[in-house]
């Protein structure tokens, strides 16, 4: 399986009372990571709506391991999983730069539909074949 | 296959059970699901994620494909509308099990 790593930094106004970075903050690396890996295959958010779709996130799980702290440089990887159903699903870990060690590992799940809101049972056409270059890479 | 779809009280029996082992419903039995209730939200309280399986499901063994979610609606609606969907896109000339 093929990952995409992405570096950023923790901000001093992302950790909370206790010193760690929060945890609603995981989620926005999160998108950091997905928009990288999304960036390489023309699928960025406004190249699916201009394909005539959106993809809602729907499902979101996140595991905290260790905690990161003020000024830790972080990597965020990324990959997608082959779907066996029309859901685009990603998966998480971010690592400590210093030493890899994992600090969090998480997963999302995007349904899509098209632009008027109406989910899709299948994946075809352009779309398809972008999510498919997404696939074969990642695999 | 084609006399589990010719019969429709078999398919409904078929297709609860379907569902149930396809989305690894837990505490629910083939008898404890009604053939007139809503499969998503209200009834069974399945989701999207669930409909995009069953969609995968309902190709593989019966070869018939649903492509959005406006025939989803349709196919979708009860078990009893689920067994029609299929029985006419299968074989036309069937009727749906009762309740």
């Amino acid at each position: 399986m093929r990952w995409v790593e992405t570096e950023e930094t923790v901000r001093f106004n992302e950790v909370d009372e206790w010193g760690m970075a929060w945890y609603g903050h995981y989620m926005a690396w999160f998108e950091a990571g997905r928009i990288s890996l999304l960036r390489l295959f023309d699928l960025l958010p406004r190249q699916i709506v201009d394909l005539g779709y959106i993809a809602p996130v729907v499902s979101l799980k996140c595991d905290f391991k260790n905690p990161a702290t003020s000024g830790d440089r972080i990597i965020i990887r990324t990959t997608v999983v082959k779907p066996e159903i029309a859901a685009l699903i990603f998966k998480f870990e971010i690592l400590l730069k210093e030493n890899r060690i994992l600090l969090a590992g998480g997963e999302t799940t995007q349904v899509l539909l098209t632009t008027n809101r109406k989910m899709i049972y299948r994946i075809s056409g352009e779309l398809g074949r972008r999510i498919n270059n997404l696939v074969d890479y990642c695999l | 296959m084609d006399e589990i779809i010719n019969n429709s009280e078999a398919l409904c029996e078929f297709l609860k059970k379907m569902i149930i082992d396809t989305l690894k419903l837990e505490g629910i039995t083939v008898k404890g699901i009604d053939s007139t209730a809503p499969l998503f939200r209200k009834g069974l309280g399945l989701d999207s994620i669930d409909a995009l399986e069953l969609v995968v499901a309902i190709e593989k063994i019966f070869n018939i494909i649903i492509e959005d979610e406006e025939v989803g609606k349709r196919a979708f609606a009860s078990i009893n509308a689920l067994a029609t969907f299929i029985q006419n896109k299968y074989k036309k000339g069937s009727s749906p099990c009762d309740g």
